[in-house]
This record gives C-alpha cells, structure tokens and sequence, in this order.
C-alpha cells in the first residue's frame, strides 16, 4: 500500500497541491491499479528493455536556429498568460540581501 | 434544398459539388442546421467555427475554378487536441480553456491546402486520458443512438458528430483505442494508422509513443480518402515514415500466399479468455462467416503475450503521461493561477487546470518512474512490450489480416465506469496493441446488439502489417459491400 508520505512526495514531485480528499481517494485507487499491473511481475523477462516502436528508427536533424516571423513571435508572446513588452514575466525568484 | 446527408459520403459530395448539384456553402449549412438541431441532446462539438461558410465560400471559387480535389469544400470536424492556428484547442481541458493555437498542425496545414472546410472542434477525454469523453473538463459527450450512454473515447465528440450527421468526417487521435473505441460504440468507421504514418506535429501529445491522428468518418473509403490527404513524412515530426501504399509495408512478406483475398488470423485463445458479451461474441462469429463466406481464408493464431498488454499498455502510458504533462508549467501558456512565490505558481495552476485522471496518471507515472520502481515497471513493461511485437509479426509470417472484436462490450452507461478506474481501464483490451506495436488498425461497423430495448452498435477491429493500410481498407470494403 501506498503511503500518505510517499503520496505527498509524488506530488511534490509533479508540482500538484492535493487536497486531504485527494490523498484519500488516490491512496485507494493507486493500490487497485498498482495490484492490477502488479501481474507484470510473473513474466519471463528475457528481452532486453530497449522498447521498439514499430518500424521508426532514430531521426538526427542539424542543431540550427530557425527564424521566425515577427508576427509568429507575437502569436507565441500573446499566449504567455503575463507579457511585459516582448518578455514572458515571471515572479522574482532571487531575493535581494 | 434538402441534401440527403444519411447517405452522403466524401466521393458523393465531392461529385455533387463539382456537378453543381449544391455548393460548398448549402452543404455545410445543411451540417450546421444538424448541429443546432441535435448537438443540445449530444455535445459533440466543444465550439463551432464562426468563420465555416466563409470557408465553404472560398472552397466554392476553387470549385468553380475547377482547382478542386477530392476534399475541397467537404466539411470535417477536428478534434480539440489538433491545432488550428488562432483557434482555441483546449485538449478539453481547463488548462488551455483559453489557449489559442499558434501554428497549424501539419494534418491541419494539409487539409487547409485541399479546401477542407472546418466545422468546429469536437469533445474529448481531457488530453486525450480517458475512454468515455466523460473525462471532458467541458461535460460529457453522448451516444447519438441512446443519449444515457457513452459515445467512447477518446475521441467521442468526433464519432458522435459523424454518427450524428452533424459533419461529413471528422479528425480523431488514437493512443490507446481512442479512434477505434469510440467509432465502434457510435456504429462508424475510425482508422488509426501505422505509427509513424501521420505526422503528428500540433497534435496536443498525451503518450508519444502510441499517438496517432487518424479519420473517423461513414465509410471505409472516405477513412481512405483522408488518410491519403494526411500521410506521409513530415520533418517537423523525426517520427514519420512513408506508409499506406502496401509496397513500403516495413514488415511486408510474402503476402497471401498467393491467394486472391488476404489472410485473416484470428487469436482464437485470446478471445477465449472471457469477459466478452455475449451479442459482441456472436456479431464476431458471424462477421468470421462472413469474411469466410467472400471467399477469405481464416486462420487461427496465437499472441501468447498479449494478456499482458493491458499492465504494459499502462504503465508506459502512465510514464510517458507524467513526462509530457510537465510542461504546463503556466508560463508559456495555458491557465495561470497565482500562488505565494514562483514555485507555488506551479502547484496552485496545475491543480486548477488539470483533471482528476490526468493528476492520477501524472502521479502513477511519476512513481513507476522513481529511481527504485523504474526497473520493475516502466524497464519491464517496454519489455514485454517488444514481446508483443514479436508476436504480432510472427502472425503476420502466415496471415495478412488479424481479426478481433473493437471492445469487449457495446457503449456502456454514462456513470457506470466512471468511479472505478481499473474497469475503465479493462475497455481497451482489444485496442491497445496497436499502438503497443505500432501497426495500423481499422475498426468497422459488423452488427448491433440490443440492449434495454435500443439497438447499439458493435464494431469489428482489422489489425495489419506496418504500413499496409491498404489491406485493412481493401477488406474493410469488401465487409461492408462498398
């Protein structure tokens, strides 16, 4: 079973704030899904763990910068939830001495 | 003039278009009168485009100028997982309610440059988690054949609108099911292609290695009409590859043996392994007559591994789901909600804007990722993966087609599942190995079943090689007398 302290950690890891009702509720449902994809446990594992997508293979392309129009950069810039001129702002994280 | 639209397909439209028999504009008209007629009771679209007939007006010039193609001025509805630039695409999530698409996805571009006339963008299960649209953050989608249950997931909104008559055709995204379940439980047709096929740059990704755009529409052939449309390598996404024309097929082999019709292997086995309905059962046998009846031969196979798919499917999903969910970060875009510092920022706006699956499998995926379960979760399930694979391709050694039913059972009850997720979960045993092993997979209306007095459709799955979308289309017309 999972604990309320590992729950937290999860959480806290994710960058979620849970409400007491969600631990309670996540504890409950973790333990049935986890018991569900617990049978993994008995396979005979002799494959190595590199998965395999179909038929795609690794795709290399040149590590450029790509110009954009101004008017993409607008578009990007206006879905920042705060824009302060051609900058997404964010709050302070240095505090001053 | 009345359009008959219950019996209308892509090729039909386009001749009468290109005939004059109405344009472009009357046509998408007779849709959107759908819509305000029926989409009270079924909520298929999220929004409606008010810019379509002006779309439908400059497909009529293309028309007229006779630089039409087989799509232009055809009207499809586009899931809200796929970008439309300057259209809102919210993944039907409050995280990006208000979130303004940027660029247009590559399917979109496509579609743009054939003439396609975009109705509005349909419901769905928030970032494509779910398998019921009743994990919408915008309210749930409903079965236009009994309005109490579920239209499937995760693309519902699309087959709901197809089933429906409120489009022509619309764009779904398939990650584990998520074309084919809901294209099943409406009695439509949905495609969901080799993976690698369709390019998914501006597709809103949820698992990138099991998602694919595909068509969800009323006849194999428009499915194959559009598939064409949208294929094909793509360098905006590393993924693509060249697929569908049967001659690439990457693990084409000796096909047929020489016989006329394809092959159909069915895991006999697998289907025996119970917790199929009963009226699925019987519509697979007969739909198994059927094929034999046209002269198919069928074979029987085994896919030993398979009863593992669904715990592999899982916690890969749930992996690859806590990785890509981290970048809504309320920075860039999306939902904003401010908190005591900047970090807080991160914990106050992702609780606001995401939903409770998308919070369950953001956590289970970060904990099958932890440092002491990696090993034993998310190592051992790409594992077991591969032997998926290798099953699926030694079937294919001696047949070209593997049939099964699309799900276990017919639309269920809107509330039913909705509280336990394991048998939420249980929906998609038929589906997910295609996504699991990246062949393309094809699910099509093969009977009804009558449940409390209404009749409900069932949907039969076609399963083929990489790249050969042209057998499953070739059969797929052949099934249904097209």
């Amino acid at each position: 079973m999972i604990t309320t302290t590992e729950l937290e950690h999860l959480a806290t890891l994710s960058r979620i704030k849970l409400t007491e009702e969600d631990k309670q509720s996540f504890q409950k449902e973790f333990d049935s899904i986890l018991g569900y994809v617990d049978q993994l446990k008995k396979v005979d594992v002799s494959m190595d763990a590199e998965g395999r997508v179909g038929a795609v293979k690794n795709v290399m392309r040149p590590d450029e910068a790509v110009t954009t129009s101004a008017e993409d950069r607008e578009r990007l810039l206006n879905a920042a939830p705060q824009r302060e001129g051609d900058f997404v702002a964010v709050k302070k994280i240095i505090a001053q001495d | 003039m009345t359009i008959d639209l219950k019996n209308l397909t892509i090729a039909k439209a386009a001749e009468g278009l290109k005939k004059g028999s109405f344009t472009s504009v009357q046509l998408t008209q007779a849709y959107l009168d759908e819509i305000a007629k029926r989409d009270g009771d079924i909520h298929a679209y999220l929004e409606v485009f008010a810019d379509t007939l002006q779309s439908a007006e400059a497909a009529d010039i293309r028309i007229k100028n006779g630089t039409a193609g087989p799509l232009t001025g055809i009207p499809m509805a586009i899931k809200d997982n796929i970008l439309i630039q300057d259209k809102i695409a919210s993944s039907a999530s409050k995280m990006l309610e208000k979130y303004k698409a940027t660029y247009d996805a590559t399917v979109i571009a496509k579609l743009k440059k054939e003439g396609v006339v975009f109705i509005g963008r349909t419901n769905m299960d928030e970032f494509a988690m779910g398998g019921s649209t009743e994990n919408s953050a915008f309210g749930v989608t409903h079965n236009p054949h009994e309005t109490s249950r579920v239209a499937g997931g995760t693309s519902g909104g699309s087959a709901a609108a197809v089933a429906s008559n409120m489009t022509l055709a619309a764009l779904g995204s398939d990650t584990g099911g998520s074309i084919r379940q809901p294209a099943s439980f409406c009695g439509v047709v949905g495609l969901k292609p080799t993976y690698g096929a369709v390019s998914r740059y501006g597709l809103i990704a949820a698992v990138s290695s099991f998602d694919q755009i595909g068509p969800v529409t009323r006849t194999v052939a428009d499915a194959e009409i559009i598939f064409n449309a949208i294929k094909g390598r793509d360098t905006k996404d590393g993924t693509t590859i060249e697929s569908g024309d049967g001659k690439t097929a990457v693990t084409y082999l000796p096909s047929r043996m020489g016989k006329k019709k394809p092959i159909v292997g069915i895991p006999r086995s697998f289907l025996s392994m119970g917790g199929i309905d009963p009226d699925v059962k019987k519509s697979f046998e007969e739909s198994e007559k059927r094929f034999k009846d046209m002269g198919y031969e069928i074979r029987d196979i085994e896919l030993p591994s398979n009863q593992y798919a669904l715990p592999v499917y899982y916690i890969l999903n749930f992996a690859e789901v806590s990785s890509n969910m981290a970048r809504f970060d309320a920075v860039k875009y999306g939902l904003h909600v401010n908190g005591k510092d900047s970090i807080d920022d991160y914990f106050e706006s992702r609780r606001a804007g995401l939903g409770k699956e998308v919070i369950r499998r953001i956590l289970l995926g970060t904990y099958v990722l932890s440092s002491g379960y990696y090993d034993a979760y998310y190592n051992r399930a790409n594992a077991v993966r591969s032997m998926i694979t290798d099953d699926f391709l030694k079937a294919f050694e001696s047949v070209d087609i593997i049939a099964t039913p699309t799900t276990p059972s017919t639309a269920f009850k809107i509330g039913e599942k909705a509280s336990d997720p394991v048998a939420m979960y249980l929906e998609d045993i038929f589906t997910v190995t295609a996504n699991l092993t990246g062949l393309p997979a094809l699910s099509i209306p093969c009977g009804t079943a009558i449940k409390e007095g209404k009749s409900l459709p069932i949907g039969l799955q076609l399963t083929a090689r990489h790249g050969d979308e042209k057998t499953l289309f070739e059969a797929g017309k052949d099934f249904l007398g097209e």
